[in-house]
């Protein structure tokens, strides 16, 4: 493809420098970008979960129940309970929360005197072993307590059970709903349990369900506020953590929903309709054919010839309409269903567009089974070279860029459209932001398509010296669509986003690595790491450096085989897109 | 299964002192379910529903009292908590707040306290809110007036009526049960009455 001997110089250099700084990059933020999303799966829910109340306790000396309670009025936010306790004291917090803090031994004592008492609910008189009182000393019996925990529970409001006192704002305590439930209704109990490991999912708003159909039973947690995020369950399903549809950036969230809206009552209805129908040149309306000669009488009375859409009297005969021709070839000829026919083009221009790269996408898919076959063939040619991994990194960097080219048209439709953009800037500077964008555009379709070409070759076949031609090329054009991928969610974001709709959607920021598979957590976390990583968890900010420090030592300690993944992955050439080969085959080639 | 034993008490507990606290329960004339009952409260004092007798229907779930009962007004009321359309109340005890440790006695004394403090900015009817806050005087006078023509049935009323119809040559008898079922309405009961 570079045929010119100095551009190739200049190429290599500018591979040389990229590969540098990606070393940086490796050592550097991977680490931290590793452990900024993790899968919760059926077993870890309960040690995230654990590890969350734990913390609380550490710094406040209360029950499990009630650091449930507290997580669950705050939203598993550990830092949001330690700033409202230092703010408004820790009497405010329990009180909102619903943690009641009245001395229970004085009361138990003087009850359990008395060996009777009447329940306010049914008004029986019951004997104290049958009554339960809660934490904030309110007393009913048994029976009482129990349907009232069903009739709760059954309603969706196993979080919040509040004390069946009118005035009353305490939480139940959990283990006596446990223990009167699980007696005589052991399903529902079970519901309850659920429903309270399940907060730690719904309530909390940095964990999400990973949407994947079947459902694989997970969630993904991350560790930043940024919700605008890409990532990557366990199943395999990468989404936006955000709106949770299909990754799609650099198309926000609004528009990429609306985009899909608009594909799914349109796709259909508007092939059928560009096919079939002619719209009336009077009220615009489309009319479909159903027989007969030429002339066409649309529902608003006008008549039109079907060949050419313009408007004509009604006189004709089976072969000619009186005073129309339209079998000469006109230039400029101004119809007036333009209007209505140029939102639908528009439409259908983008979609196209959107529609060709997807459809790519998919051919391509095939392209990496090839791949891997001229792989196998080279590897057994014995040659100089052994390291292949330039071919699958190219392939994933097509597969990315691939998908952001698609979904810039839905971008690029609503932006530059008048439905969410009308009035907001002038046309002028609406021409230029789109001249620009469509530049970006331009470019990183043109390298793509470059791209795409050089790993279609059959470099396996080739002389040895044309290979490292090849490897060049696509070692070069991945770095280069890396480049201007980045470039374009730079323009997107703060040209595009930031002026038009300050308060909007963002979008995910762009990963040149491609979105991070999220880490499992380790389900059978011992307490006493727990401890030491809550310890270190809620003082975030504070203490960052002991967070650096303390988990790793504990990963290292415990599970070593997470790290172990880690680097195996890094290898695979599935997470590290643009990542040119480890060095020691690279100076085997230089030399 | 609704708790009988409970509904038997609370009612024998209400009606106790249904001449002080001007609150009674009884069974709903249809029927004999302990399912479906009738509340009455007394206006309260120094307010337009003064002397007025309400009418409530109370309709307990199965799981009552851990679900809260169904209360609505039958007598006609105008005030911003009460539909003056059909008589639906909004008031938080009978929703949410509902405790399984309230009872019947106290849901309708929560109605009287809400007779005599509207709370017109959460309205369960808009226009009677919006005059109730832009034309109070407007306000009292209709809810006096509704109070008179439809909360207060006394005998010498029922007696007016009666002689009244009388005069226009209908049988006493017939009279008395007519108005009777239209629940003392004298038009009504005319209406009733014509139609054979």
């Amino acid at each position: 493809m570079f045929e010119d001997e100095n551009e190739d110089a200049d190429l290599y250099c500018y591979d040389f420098d990229q590969e540098f700084e990606y070393d940086e990059y490796l050592e550097g933020p991977r680490t931290v970008l590793a452990s900024s999303t993790q899968v919760i799966t059926k077993e870890s829910l309960l040690a995230a979960q654990k590890a969350d109340l734990q913390s609380v306790m550490q710094f406040l000396p209360i029950s499990e129940h009630n650091a449930r309670v507290l997580l669950i009025e705050y939203r598993w936010n550990v830092e949001k309970v330690l700033d409202v306790l230092v703010d408004k004291g820790k009497d405010y917090l329990f009180a909102e929360a619903g943690i009641s803090t009245s001395k229970r031994e004085d009361s138990a004592s003087s009850s359990s005197s008395s060996s009777s008492l009447t329940c306010c609910v049914c008004f029986d008189d019951v004997s104290s072993n049958n009554a339960s009182m809660m934490d904030c000393c309110h007393t009913y019996c048994n029976t009482c307590w129990t349907t009232y925990f069903i009739v709760k529970i059954k309603d969706g409001q196993s979080k919040r059970i509040k004390c069946m006192d009118p005035k009353c704002n305490t939480v139940c305590d959990e283990t006596i709903v446990r223990n009167l439930v699980g007696a005589t209704n052991p399903q529902i109990a079970d519901c309850f349990e659920r429903s309270l490991l399940e907060s730690y999912i719904e309530d909390n708003n940095k964990v999400k369900w990973c949407p994947s159909v079947p459902h694989c039973g997970n969630a993904i947690r991350v560790d930043h506020d940024d919700i605008y995020h890409e990532v990557e369950c366990a199943c395999g399903l990468q989404f936006c953590f955000n709106c949770l549809l299909v990754t799609h950036s650099p198309c926000p969230c609004t528009m990429w929903k609306l985009w899909m809206k608009k594909c799914q009552d349109e796709s259909e209805t508007v092939n059928w309709i560009t096919v079939n129908t002619k719209p009336c040149p009077k009220c615009h309306k489309h009319v479909e054919k159903d027989g007969g000669c030429n002339l066409v009488s649309c529902i608003c009375g006008q008549n039109f010839c079907w060949l050419c859409g313009v408007a004509t009297g009604r006189d004709h005969t089976w072969t000619s309409i009186v005073g129309h021709t339209c079998g000469r070839y006109e230039e400029n000829k101004v119809r007036g269903s333009i209007r209505a026919k140029n939102e639908l083009h528009r439409y259908i221009h983008y979609h196209n567009r959107y529609k060709l790269h997807l459809d790519s996408l998919n051919l391509e898919t095939k392209v990496k089974v090839k791949t891997q076959e001229k792989i196998a063939s080279l590897e057994s040619k014995q040659s100089k070279m052994i390291d292949f991994s330039w071919a699958l990194n190219g392939l994933n960097r097509l597969f990315k860029s691939r998908r952001i080219l698609a979904h810039s048209y839905p971008l690029a439709f609503f932006i530059f459209g008048n439905q969410l953009c009308h009035g907001k800037i002038t046309r002028e500077q609406r021409d230029t932001k789109k001249i620009l964008f469509e530049d970006y555009q331009q470019q990183l379709e043109y390298n793509v398509e470059r791209l795409s070409k050089a790993l279609e070759e059959n470099f396996d076949t080739f002389e040895e010296l044309d290979v490292m031609q090849t490897r060049l090329d696509i070692i070069n054009l991945s770095v280069h669509v890396d480049n201007l991928c980045f470039k374009m969610y730079d323009y997107v974001e703060n040209d595009l986003l930031d002026s038009l709709f300050p308060t909007g959607d963002r979008i995910a920021p762009y990963i040149s690595k491609g979105i991070e598979r999220a880490l499992e957590l380790p389900a059978g976390i011992s307490k006493q790491s727990v401890d030491l990583e809550s310890s270190t968890d809620d003082k975030t900010g504070r203490h960052a450096s002991l967070k650096h420090d303390l988990p790793r030592r504990i990963e290292d300690g415990e599970c070593s085989s997470k790290k172990r993944k880690e680097e195996a992955s890094t290898g695979d050439g599935f997470l590290d897109l643009n990542v040119p080969p480890p060095p020691s085959p690279h100076s085997l080639y230089k030399g | 299964m609704l708790d009988a034993a409970r509904v038997q008490k609370e009612l024998v507990e209400c009606n106790k002192d249904c001449h002080i606290s001007g609150i009674s329960v009884d069974l709903h004339r249809d029927g004999s379910s302990l399912y479906h009952l009738t509340g009455t409260i007394s206006g309260p004092l120094d307010t337009p529903y003064e002397g007025g007798a309400f009418e409530i229907d109370i309709v307990l779930s199965e799981s009552y009292p851990f679900q809260p009962p169904k209360m609505q007004f039958k007598t006609k009321v105008w005030h911003p908590n009460i539909s003056s359309q059909n008589g639906a109340i909004c008031l938080d005890i009978l929703k949410d707040q509902w405790s399984p440790a309230l009872t019947l006695k106290t849901a309708l004394l929560s109605l009287q306290a809400l007779l005599s403090a509207p709370a017109p900015n959460d309205p369960q009817d808009a226009v009677v809110a919006k005059q109730c806050l832009n034309d109070h005087t407007t306000f009292v006078a209709t809810a006096r007036y509704w109070t008179e023509a439809f909360a207060m049935r006394t005998t010498v009323g029922t007696e007016e009526k009666v002689k009244k119809l009388m005069e226009m040559g209908f049988p006493e008898n017939l009279v008395r049960s007519a108005l009777e079922n239209v629940k003392g309405d004298e038009n009504m009961a005319l209406e009733k009455l014509c139609s054979g």
